[in-house]
């Protein structure tokens, strides 16, 4: 198990693309929500801080908007309110991670981006049955580090449409979206 | 389109369809039959024929046709193909020969009889001998083409490479606003402003390129039209020429795929309802011939269609009438003219049992509506009793690039296209009502509708008392949304928004700021629902937006 620092800026363009090619190993990025959690390095396309988001009204609540991204339009998913965390104020450690799941490129919000990490698939183990509720069919795993823990999360479950309607169901914004 | 032009388009298609005719005689010469590449011919062939027809070459279509037949015997396997492919592949060349004498000469139509024979005797027994004419080896090249088929998507995308060009040249632009200031040379400030203005210049160029070949002359839909109306109007006994003006104007070939239902509406309204029938027509003193003119012209960034008619004009009366009795007004109701004209447009006016009898306009005019508010424009109806009536629809250039009115409410700012808005005005907090808990403003006689943008979006910030209206129109109703500054008006990219989380409601897209910062262009469309549900009287209740207005209706009835 190896483990490498991002350059203190937290901007990891530099040093991606070489992860990137080894698939086969389970090459993580790792980012705070309170726990640690992570997604697999290949489908993280950069790292970028946090900058004119522009708000999209009637969306749903963890829609936290939509940010210029070199001239494309990305839309930005607050993951702690998306995951029912207590939701935190943007600050100098927060970051949006530009990741693809499937087909799409959205915006991960984290409150930092801690590690770029190699995991050995003997450490990951599945999450346990008593702490999964229905809909929780994102988190895929936990990988056990010495001394933490480091949530596995499934992005293309999580903008699954059906999971997100649930999670948006008191939203009026994802009302009118289901009308159109 | 000029003749000529039409001869060129038939033979560039048609080399295509030989190419494919040619390689496919080639495979089956050389692996035997194949089914599959017998099939891959059949379509291309078809098309062929049926465009010489078209063209007026009827030898080279009966040619074609027999060509066909046996191709046909050959899949029933009644022939074998080695039996025939010496003159397929004969045809091929005879058909290769035609196009060539047609590219030197279009009114050339080469007799083929002979030809027509020959082949026909080949297909009685093999006489092992193939054409033993020289060949001319030039024919085999075909004739120069001067046009290319480019997948649309490619066009896209460069037409968003440039987009994103736009933006970097405003940051450039800025950049140099603020380095004027802090650097001292003044001749290399000078330099850098020149390379940019020139850089600006090309760009500008480049998009307007990149534009003009997304456009197509909008007679590529107005063809589609004169045998819908002959069919028609044979169907009910009438007589009625369409005729085309100015049908080489041209439009976004996004624009164009979008505007054919609209029309084919429209038109099949005017052949039902607008011209009367030769004998009411000789009654009236008016020609036998009913006569309905499709139009198109461009002004500034708009294109304006119109269709025409010169029959008996909207009967009003008969629209009440209609109304009243599908309880869309109250029969002591008198509604004016333009009132009635947006009945004509509601989606309650027309259903089924309304299309049989021959009553009021109203067949598909609500989706007419509809399509073209979608598109960012705008529809008329101009109607005189016994003169006839005249549809305007006003659309945008481009569905890619339009121009907007940028506005603020709060510290948000929105696009709206420009080709929705009639125009807009300064008033007072005073100067808006409130009726039935609605706002409403006074406007030209009359009393229309208020939407907040800040209300509607949910956008906090302190209210002004003078603000801004922009009336939005849309058929002979209008609509204000009021707005707190007005930004000017801009071009801009309209990006679509991901829909990963649904769509938002009121938002149309999304475009870039040359600072970088992001704009939503709003979707006038959710402003006219909005204001659906406001009415009382229920004529949109068969409108498909029900479940914002039932939303609506629980409001009302809470307070």
């Amino acid at each position: 198990m190896s483990e490498i620092h991002l350059p203190a800026s937290g901007l990891a363009e530099e040093i991606l693309p070489r992860y990137k090619e080894k698939k086969r190993d389970l090459h993580l990025v790792t980012f705070n929500l309170g726990e640690e959690y992570g997604v697999p390095i290949h489908q993280v396309q950069e790292i970028i801080r946090v900058s004119g988001i522009t708000m999209v009204p009637n969306s749903p609540s963890y829609m936290e908007g939509v940010i210029n991204l070199r001239g494309r339009v990305l839309p930005v998913l607050n993951l702690r309110k998306r995951l029912k965390l207590t939701p935190k104020e943007i600050g100098k450690a927060s970051r949006i991670v530009v990741a693809e799941a499937g087909d799409k490129v959205i915006g991960l919000l984290v409150d930092a981006v801690s590690h770029v990490i190699k995991v050995a698939p003997e450490a990951v183990e599945s999450a346990p049955e008593e702490v999964l509720e229905i809909d929780t069919d994102y988190i895929t795993g936990v990988g056990k580090l010495k001394n933490r823990l480091i949530i596995l999360l499934d992005l293309e479950k999580l903008l699954r449409r059906e999971n997100i309607e649930v999670a948006g169901v008191t939203d009026e914004g994802g009302e009118h979206g289901k009308e159109d | 389109m000029e003749y000529s032009e039409l001869v060129k388009d038939f033979l560039d298609d048609a080399g295509g369809h030989l190419g494919v005719f040619d390689s496919a005689l080639l495979s089956l010469e050389k692996n035997g039959y194949n089914n599959a590449v017998v099939q891959t011919i059949l379509g291309p062939l078809h098309t062929l024929k049926g465009n010489s027809g078209m063209m007026g070459y009827e030898s080279m279509k009966a040619y074609i046709h027999q060509v066909e037949e046996v191709l046909k015997k050959v899949v029933d396997g009644e022939v074998p193909i080695e039996q025939v492919i010496d003159a397929l592949l004969d045809s091929a060349n005879v058909i290769r020969e035609v196009l060539q004498t047609i590219g030197k000469d279009p009114s050339a139509n080469p007799d083929l009889t002979q030809n027509i024979f020959l082949i026909r005797e080949r297909l009685k027994g093999p006489d092992g001998k193939t054409s033993r004419k020289e060949i001319d080896l030039s024919s085999y090249l075909g004739a120069k083409t001067e046009t290319i088929k480019v997948d649309f998507k490619r066009f896209d995308d460069l037409l968003n490479l440039v987009g994103e060009l736009v933006i970097y040249k405003t940051r450039l632009n800025q950049i140099e606003t603020q380095m004027r200031g802090a650097i001292g040379n003044k001749s290399l400030s000078k330099e850098l402003s020149g390379g940019l203005e020139l850089m600006g210049k090309t760009i500008a160029g480049l998009q307007e390129g990149i534009m003009k070949a997304r456009m197509l002359p909008v007679l590529h839909v107005f063809v589609k039209f004169p045998r819908m109306v002959r069919d028609l109007a044979r169907l009910q006994e009438k007589e009625i020429d369409l005729v085309f003006e100015g049908e080489e104007t041209e439009l976004d070939k996004t624009v164009i795929d979008e505007i054919e239902e609209p029309l084919l509406h429209i038109i099949r309204n005017a052949v039902d309802h607008g011209i009367e029938e030769a004998g009411e027509r000789a009654v009236k003193g008016k020609g036998h011939r009913g006569v309905i003119t499709l139009s198109a012209a461009q002004e500034s960034n708009y294109v304006i269609i119109r269709v025409r008619d010169d029959g008996r004009g909207i009967d009003f009366d008969r629209v009440r009438e209609t109304a009243v009795s599908r309880g869309l007004i109250k029969s002591d109701e008198v509604p004016g003219k333009e009132e009635l004209v947006s009945l004509i447009f509601a989606a309650g006016f027309t259903t089924k049992k309304e299309t049989t009898e021959v009553s009021g306009r109203g067949i598909g005019l609500d989706v007419v509506s509809k399509n073209i508010s979608k598109l960012n424009g705008q529809i008329t109806v101009d109607s005189v009793p016994g003169k006839g009536t005249t549809f305007t629809i006003k659309l945008p250039l481009s569905l890619a690039i339009i121009p907007a009115l940028m506005v603020e409410a709060g510290d948000e700012v929105y696009a709206v296209p420009m080709s929705a808005v009639d125009e807009s005005i300064k008033v007072r907090e005073e100067d808006i009502h409130i009726i039935n808990n609605h706002e409403v403003i006074r406007f030209r006689e009359k009393v229309i509708p208020v939407v907040r943008l800040d209300t509607f979006f949910n956008i906090s910030g302190k209210r002004r008392n003078r603000f801004y209206l922009i009336i939005l129109g849309r058929a002979e109703k209008r609509l204000a949304v009021a707005v707190d500054r007005l930004k000017g008006q801009q071009e801009i990219v309209i990006k679509p928004l991901d829909d990963t989380f649904g769509k938002s409601f009121g938002i149309a897209g999304a475009s870039v700021l040359g600072d970088g910062r992001i704009v939503l262009i709003a979707d006038v469309v959710a402003f006219w629902r909005e204001t659906l549900g406001r009415r009382n009287g229920g004529i949109y209740e068969g409108d498909n937006f029900a479940p914002r207005v039932a939303a609506i209706h629980e409001r009302e009835q809470e307070v």
